[in-house]
């Protein structure tokens, strides 16, 4: 479903954020990127769905190289992306409902289909009943929900989190874990940049931990360490 | 298709109430800029007006009564060949009745009332006569002999010092006003450009969600698009207000001058007053959705 092969990152010609990474993701797998700040967990999932390009190596997404793909492609590849970021990405001025529809309104969807969907996630992600409320009026791990169902609800095919536990008590964090888990068994391809050692250690999932943008482990079914 | 639709006019209506202080600089910029530009043609096309019936180098007109008969008109047409060394016989034009009518029409688009008076009963026609160049004294005199000695010549106009000053004024004007109106439509330019920026900025999060769940560049850009599109076609719409009341204190300072001094010229005619207003709001539209589609792409890679 993903594979790098010796991709290097630098930024302005000095910092190297990645270097020479090399790894395949299968479909269905759920992978955790684990490593220190600035181990390049993150630059790891912006190439994956193009927002950056690496200087060297090829990024191969669902059988294409992206990295060769014509701008005007990239807004299709994404669209079997879904993105879920530690601080939740919400637009504020928006309620639940129409913050996840808005995923859906902007790739044309038409209003049967949001009308069909939006509900169905809701009730995936746990939030039926909240679908008027405007994310102040939401707890954290709620909002996290949110940005899930928005993540979902055009069920892609993979499903990039970037510390999606970060910003939760632990209790809250095991909630969204067993969320992302579940979605993760409907056959969706999880890749999660964490340093939340517990949820690692309790989900025993393949893991892929970084430090100074090198690889110095993959193990499967691994702990944080 | 229609969940589009709604989507880009929702959008485009709250940027632009988001933004009501620079969407008001930028239409009312955009309405003097394109209201100048379409002066400049209005005065253009009043000048033009006024010079045309001495275009193509015309300096002397002779007016032939409208009772003279066709010999007659042929005895002062060979009074003008007898003349080749101040006359360009080659270049000597009659425009007979038909013809006149239809120069009056044009010059007199101001002043319907007064064109109504004229028919072929009455129209004087005329004979322009194109100099030999450096010949101008020699044409002050054949002029002064036309005026006495030639039967059936009502009157007879030299362009002389009247036309040469007009020009000059003509081509002042038009500096000042092509000058003034690029000026300013490169500040209405500027301040659509910052309008879609600032709304861009405002919604950037909005910008980063959409770009994230796929959605295309157009898509995103064709709200901002509109916004300046409806802003350069507000600002056209004031302009032509302008137009059209300027226009009118002008005719009427104009029709007032009345007299035979030939300024009713200065008037442009209402087709193409409508001509110059389509042309100000469409070149609007059409300016502010390319300004506003720049800057939303310039902005576009958050």
């Amino acid at each position: 479903m993903i594979r790098l092969e010796n991709v290097t990152k630098i930024y302005n010609s000095e910092v190297t954020a990645l270097r020479d990474a090399t790894f395949e993701v299968n479909k269905g797998e759920f992978v955790f990127l684990v490593g220190p700040s600035g181990s390049g967990k993150s630059t790891l999932l912006r190439m994956m769905n193009r927002q950056e390009r690496p200087e060297k190596g090829e990024v191969w997404v669902a059988g294409r190289n992206i990295n060769e793909m014509p701008d005007s492609k990239v807004p299709h590849l994404r669209r079997n992306i879904g993105n879920i970021f530690q601080d939740y990405k919400l637009l504020l001025n928006k309620t639940v409902h129409e913050n996840v529809a808005f995923a859906l309104e902007v790739i044309g969807r038409p209003k049967h289909v949001i009308r069909q969907q939006v509900p169905a996630v809701m009730d995936l992600v746990g939030l039926t009943g909240k679908q008027d409320r405007f994310p102040h009026q939401l707890s954290g791990g709620e909002q996290q929900r949110v940005s899930i169902a928005r993540a979902f609800v055009n069920r892609p095919l993979i499903l990039l989190a970037d510390e999606p536990t970060g910003n939760l008590d632990p209790g809250t964090g095991e909630g969204i874990m067993r969320l992302l888990d579940r979605i993760n068994k409907t056959g969706t391809t999880v890749v999660m940049a964490t340093h939340d050692q517990r949820i690692v250690n309790m989900m025993r999932k393949r893991v892929i931990q970084m430090d100074r943008g090198i690889i110095v482990r993959d193990q499967a079914r691994g702990v944080y360490e | 298709m229609w969940s589009r639709l709604t989507y880009t006019f929702r959008e485009t209506g709250a940027s632009l109430r988001r933004n009501v202080t620079l969407t008001v600089a930028a239409i009312l910029t955009s309405a003097v800029s394109l209201f100048l530009v379409g002066g400049t043609f209005l005065v253009q096309r009043g000048f033009d007006n006024l010079l045309s019936k001495w275009a193509g180098g015309v300096q002397m007109i002779v007016y032939v009564n409208p009772t003279a008969t066709p010999d007659q008109i042929d005895s002062i047409r060979q009074a003008l060949s007898a003349n080749p060394t101040v006359v360009d016989v080659g270049k000597l034009d009659y425009f007979d009745k038909a013809r006149s009518l239809a120069e009056a029409k044009r010059l007199f688009a101001a002043d319907p009332g007064a064109f109504a008076l004229l028919n072929d009963n009455n129209i004087p026609t005329e004979f322009k006569i194109v100099p030999k160049s450096g010949k101008l004294d020699l044409l002050v005199q054949l002029a002064n002999s036309f005026r006495t000695d030639i039967p059936q010549v009502q009157k007879v106009v030299l362009a002389r010092d009247q036309v040469e000053q007009i020009s000059k004024l003509r081509d002042f004007v038009q500096t000042v006003t092509v000058g003034l109106s690029i000026l300013l439509l490169i500040g209405a330019l500027i301040l659509i450009w910052t309008t879609i920026r600032t709304a861009m900025f405002a919604r950037r999060r909005e910008i980063e969600v959409m770009k994230l769940v796929g959605a295309t560049n157009w898509f995103i850009r064709i709200p901002f698009m509109l916004e300046g599109l409806i802003q350069g076609l507000v600002g056209g719409l004031l302009s032509c207000g302008f137009l059209l009341f300027f226009n009118r204190l002008w005719t009427n300072g104009v029709v007032k001058l009345k007299g035979d001094n030939g300024f009713i010229a200065l008037v442009v005619s209402n087709s193409f007053l409508n001509g110059v207003m389509l042309g100000v709001v469409v070149f609007g539209m059409v300016a502010g959705a390319i300004a506003s589609g720049v800057a939303a792409s310039r902005f576009l890679d958050v």
